[in-house]
This record gives C-alpha cells, structure tokens and sequence, in this order.
C-alpha cells in the first residue's frame, strides 16, 4: 500500500511539471501535451484518494476524466490543424488576433 | 358711417403692401406701381373723409380684442384725435407724393415688388404708430417702422456697405427700442392698463419718481428713432438707401415718430421738470452737433441728413419746452420741406450722373430742367428760416417758446438754437452755391428725369413755403389755427410781449441774413474744399462712429473673445480633451496587457492561480481549520 502522502507529491509534481510545459513551451502541441500531464496529475490524485479512503466514486470519476481528455484531444488536434493550415506554423505567439 | 371704418386708413396700405409682396412679380409692373400708390393715396383721402372724426375728444375705434388673459385686455384699437388727425393727414399726403417719385426714381430696378411691399408696410407701420391707442399696437408700429428701414436703407443688399448701413439702422434703434419696451412695460405695471389714452389720464397719480424715470426711458425710446444722440450714428449712412427712402425716412416718418412718442404721452412726460429738461438738453446738443458735422460734409445726401437731425433736435427742443404745438408745427413744415430737399436732391444726383459730392458738381441750374432749381431753392430757403417761409415761423416758435420759459437754464438751450439756426443757414446756402452755381465740375453724363419725379415736387415745395400759415403767430395777423386746433392737447401757451415777439423775429431774420452772406461770401465762386483736421473732425461727425467702436464694439468684440478662446478653447475645451488625452494614454499602456498571445493569458491564468491558491492557503493557517 503506497501511503497517501507519497501518491499526492508525486502527483503535485506531475502538475508542477505539466504547468511548467504549459507555460514555457511554444509549441502548440507541446502546451496540449502539458495540458494532459497535469490533467493526469489530477486523476492520480483521485485514485489515491479512492484508495486511501476504499470508495469506489473517485475511480469512477477517473474513467470520465479519460473519456473528456479523449474528447478535448480530439477537439484540440483539429484545431492545430486549422491553425497550421492558416500560418503553416505551430508557434502559439504568432496567433494574437486578440490583440488590443 | 361707424368709426370702426377708420381702420381702413391703416388697412389699405397694409393690404397692397401685402399683395405687392406676395405677388407683385407676377403682376404687370404698371398694376403693382399703381396698387402701391393708390393704397397710400387712398389712405390719405380717408384721412380726410374722416376728419370730422378727429374734432372735440377725438374717436377710439376698437377693432377686436387681441389678447385677453386675466388683467390683461389688449384690444386693437385706434384713437383718431386732434393730436393723430393732421400728423396722419401728412403722413399719408407725403408719403403718396415720394410714392409717386419712386415710380419714377425705381424705372430701372428690376426688385419693384420687394420695394413698393416695404415702402406701403413703412406706412402701414407709421400709421399703426400714429393712431394707436394701445402700447402693444404702438410697439408693433414702432418695430414695424424699424424693421421695414432695414429693409430699405440695405435695399441694394449685394454692395455691402448697403447691407451694413441697414444693419447698423436697425441694430442703432433698437438700442433705443429697448428703453422703450421698458419704459411700456413699467407703465403697464404702474397703471394696470395698456390703452394710451388711460394712462395718460392716470398720470398724475404716478409716483414722481417713477414719473421721471419713465419719462427719461421714453426719451431714450425716442432718441433712437429720431437720430438724436447718443444714438444718432445710423442717420448718416442710412443715405445708403434708395432716394426716395431716405425722403420717406427723413421727412415724413421714422425719425419724426420720436417726436410723436413725446408728444403722445407729453400729459405724463410734462409732469417731471428733469424730463423736460433732459429732452431739451438732447435737443439743443443734437441740433448744434448735427449743424456742425453738415457744414463739413461732402455729400449731398449726408448734408441733409444731418440737417434732419439738426431740426429734430429742434423738435425735441419744443417739447421739452412744453410747446407741443410748436413741436408739431415744426414737424409738419419740416415734413414738406426736407421731403421737397431730398427729392430734389434725387434728381441732382441723376442729373449728375449718379454724382453724390457737392464738390463735383456745380452749374445744376443751367444743367437741368429750370424748375428743378427753384424747387430745391424753396425748400432751401424753409430749411434756412428765411423770413416768412414755413420754416421760418416754425423755428421761430420754438425759439420764443425757449426764451420766455420760466425756467432761465433755457436761455442756454435758446442761445444754443439761435446758433444752430446761424449754422443751419449756412450750410443750407453752402449746398445750395455748391450744387447749382459756377460752372459743371463733375465728369458724369445725367440721365433723363422721368415726369414721375418732377411733379410732386411743386406741390411740396409750395407746401413748405406756405406752410406757415399753418400757424401763423397772432402777433403778425396770424390766427394761431394750429394751436386752436389742439386745444388743451397744445402743452404750454407761449406768452411773450410784442417787443419781444418782434425782437426775437429780427433776430431770426438777422442770423438767416447773416449765415446766407457768409455762404455767399465763401461759396459764390468755387474754391476747393479746404481739408484740415477741424473739417475731417465733422466730416466724420465728430469721430462719433469711432468712438462707438471704441466704447462698445471693441470692448464687445475683447469680451466674445475672451468668452471664445480664453474659456471656451482653453478652459473647457482644454479640461475636456485633457481627460480625453490622459485616458487614451492610459489606456494605450493597458492595451500592451492584452498581447493577443494564448501563452501571456496562460501565464497571468498560473499567475492567478497561485495567487489564489496562496490566499487560501493564508485563510487555512489563520482560520486554524475552521
């Protein structure tokens, strides 16, 4: 049995590393990557909870993240198709239509 | 016959006035010439069909109510009484004879109908004056008035100094209109009433104070319609007007509905001593002010302008002399002789080739038609007060009345008239040497005098020459017809002792004598105008035109500029886009926020997060739990 204390470090420093990606990488697909450790960060966390407390809601809640994490990668590739299509380029800093 | 038919004698000129305006271009010319005429001739045969109206109290005639809310009941009504009746008669006499003379003035204007319109609405509106019995019908009149010599001193409108001489006509009198809106207004508050009549039986029950004060605002009222100082400085350019407006303006109406005023409510302005003295006063100093600037003028018309003014102020003299007889004799006379001037005047500059110096001119009375020369010489001679012209006896009462007035300060004003009258001689026989002596000197061809301008011309300057037999003093045989007429509307009966009656008279004769010899002796044979600063000083009427622009327009003009740019541009406007300015700049440092890049949104998103997660995390560890 992992204690509960160890499953959560790791899982803080799966989102730590996530973040990090998130934030310093320029590469759109490089971002989403980030974007899924951390959320897999977050389900770790459940599972350790589900463990720790013997209740089965959190692995149940884990399947459904795994099924929204499918649903948003499949989104989010089709939009780094468009977004390649419009500037043959994937660097997130060159699409700023947004700005003021 | 009811007396509600002497609406008529206003009505008619009122009416053709309105069709000429309406559709006088799309009648054949003769029919709109003839309209315009016959509406002011029919008024004057009116006038006399109903003279037998004007006899004992005089006839009010009530039209129909115009206003009418609580207190106030304003109904259009005329009074036709001894004091309306001859000046209507003259005014409308006059008036037909300078319609006659535009005719034939006007042949060539193609714009008939906009000035027969205004010329027969000029006399609807001196009549509205004349016979009004209420102030408001009064005020239309004297508004009227105004409005329509704008209209015709500016009539050639595409020159500009035409335009502006109308301008300052009208801006000028209604600097005077003013006062006089106050002085209605503060008499209706005092009295309850707007009827002239009503107030002028109450008069006697108004406080002397407020007496004094109304009687100075009507003066002031006055002074802007009649020219008198201060406010005098739009009679001079009015000349920029068609001839036959300025006879119109200058004879028979506008400039003498001032005196009318006074002499209208002469019951309710003779009772304050420092009134009378204070139209005395305006009087005496307009007329010599006015003598002098027409000794120094070079134009024909400006000359008679300023001898209007010149005799107005005599008008002025007389009733504040407490002689509303004489005020209104002088005005009948005057009436007749300055219009016979000015047509005259009219048909010199045509002979002259549209010439207005005197100094070009010269030999006008081998130049043109014969008649022309004696016609302008009657009138001449009235306005110089040769003995037993019409002018002459009217001057001449208003000189006695001055002397024999109890008060002694009048003597000042009597000794002020009697060099007015030594100036007035003069420059009348100056214009007269420099116009029709010596040889030609001016360059232009003449044009042809129409019939239309020749003939109204005898029957004024006979008028004028005659006209003392109007009232013709008791003294030399006379029956004193005028006065008689006015009864207890006459003001003051001038007494004086026969001695002094004829001494007076000698000396009249003597100062006319005397102005002629000098003009004779300076301007028989034609010398050049001698320019010098003393003549460019009454040239310019005594710098008056620039010492208003001193006094009110530029101080006016500083202040709109000061309002313009000092607070308007700089202090609001300057505030306002300040804001404006300091927002956008601000906001431009904002905008840099806003890169558009997803992964400066991440940042700030983890930024946040961490801030709140920090914040949490302090609640946690104070809140020990909880």
């Amino acid at each position: 049995m992992i204690p509960l204390g160890h499953a959560l470090s790791f899982a803080a420093a799966l989102f730590v590393l996530g973040l990090t990606c998130v934030l310093l990488r320029r590469q759109v697909i490089m971002i989403l990557i980030g974007v899924e450790i951390m959320l897999n960060a977050a389900a770790l966390v459940f599972v350790a909870a589900s463990a720790y407390w013997q209740q089965v809601d959190g692995q149940v809640f884990v399947i459904l993240l795994m099924a929204i994490t499918a649903a948003e990668v499949a989104v989010a590739l089709a939009m780094v198709v468009y977004l390649w299509r419009r500037k043959r380029s994937l660097v997130a800093d060159e699409f700023n239509g947004m700005s003021g | 016959m009811s007396e509600t038919l002497l609406f008529l004698i206003p009505l008619l000129p009122l009416c053709c006035a309105v069709i000429n305006m309406l559709f006088g271009m799309r009648l054949p010319r003769l029919f709109a010439e003839i309209m315009a005429v016959t509406g002011v001739a029919g008024a004057f045969l009116l006038t006399l069909l109903f003279w037998g109206y004007a006899e004992g109290e005089g006839t009010r005639a009530i039209l129909f109510t115009w206003l009418n809310s609580g207190t106030v009941d304003v109904s259009f009504a005329l009074n036709f009484d001894r004091l309306a009746a001859p000046m209507t008669l003259m005014v409308t006499g006059v008036a037909s004879l300078i319609h006659l003379y535009a005719v034939g003035y006007m042949h060539e204007e193609d714009d008939y109908a906009r000035f027969f319109g205004l010329l027969n609405l000029f006399v609807f509106a001196m009549l509205a004056i004349i016979l009004a019995d209420n102030l408001l019908v009064l005020f239309l009149g004297w508004e009227g008035v105004g409005l329509c010599s704008y209209g015709l001193i500016g009539f050639w409108y595409r020159k500009l100094e035409n335009a502006k001489a109308g301008t300052k006509a009208f801006l000028v009198t209604r600097v005077g209109d003013v006062f006089l809106g106050i002085a209605l207004l503060w008499l209706f508050a005092v009295t309850g009433t707007l009827s002239i009549s009503e107030i002028n039986a109450q008069a006697t029950s108004i406080s002397p104070g407020v007496v004094i004060a109304l009687s100075l605002l009507l003066l002031l009222g006055a002074c802007g319609k009649s020219a008198q100082l201060p406010l005098m400085t739009w009679l001079a350019d009015a000349m920029a007007g068609p001839t036959p407006v300025s006879a119109l303006i200058h004879a028979a109406t506008m400039v003498t509905a001032g005196v009318y005023l006074l002499c209208r409510f002469f019951p309710l302005v003779s009772l304050s001593a420092v009134g009378m003295t204070a139209i005395t006063a305006i009087g005496a100093l307009t007329a010599l002010y006015a003598a002098t600037c027409a000794m120094a003028q070079r134009e024909i018309k400006r000359v008679l302008a300023y001898s209007t003014m010149s005799q107005v102020g005599y008008m002025f003299m007389a009733v504040g002399a407490g002689t509303v007889t004489g005020a209104m004799f002088h005005l009948l006379t005057h009436a007749f002789f300055k219009a016979v001037l000015f047509m005259a005047a009219g048909c010199v500059i045509h002979l002259a080739g549209n010439e207005n110096d005197i100094y070009k001119m010269g030999g006008m009375a081998r130049r043109g038609p014969v008649e022309l020369f004696w016609v302008f010489l009657a009138g001449a001679v009235c306005l110089a007060g040769l003995p037993l012209t019409g002018g002459f006896f009217s001057k001449d009462g208003i000189l006695l009345a001055l002397f024999t007035h109890p008060d002694p300060a009048y003597r000042v004003f009597w000794l002020i008239g009697v060099l007015t009258a030594l100036l007035t001689a003069f420059y009348t026989f100056r214009l007269v040497y420099l116009v029709f002596a010596g040889e030609w000197r001016g360059t232009g061809h003449p044009h042809a005098i129409p019939l239309q301008m020749r003939w109204p011309l005898w029957p004024l300057a006979l008028l004028g020459l005659v006209g003392g037999m109007l009232n013709l003093p008791a003294f030399v045989g006379g029956d004193e017809m005028l006065h008689h007429w006015y009864g207890d509307l006459a003001g003051r009966t001038v007494t004086a002792s026969h001695s002094v009656e004829w001494l007076l008279i000698g000396l009249a004769v003597a100062i006319a004598a005397l102005g002629w010899f000098a003009a004779h002796w300076r301007y028989r044979n034609y010398r050049p105008a001698v320019e010098n600063r003393v003549s460019l000083f009454l040239l310019n009427g005594w710098q008056a035109d620039a010492l208003v622009d001193r006094l009110f327009v530029r101080p006016f003009t500083a202040m709109a500029r000061f309002c313009s740019s000092g607070c308007d541009r700089s202090l609001f406007d300057g505030t306002i886009e300040g804001l404006a300015k300091m927002a956008s700049r601000y906001s431009a440092m904002l905008v840099q926020l806003a890169t558009g890049r997803a992964t400066t949104y991440l940042s700030a998103f983890a930024w946040g997060f961490l801030v709140l997660l920090g914040w949490f995390l302090l609640k946690l560890v104070n809140g020990g739990g909880h």
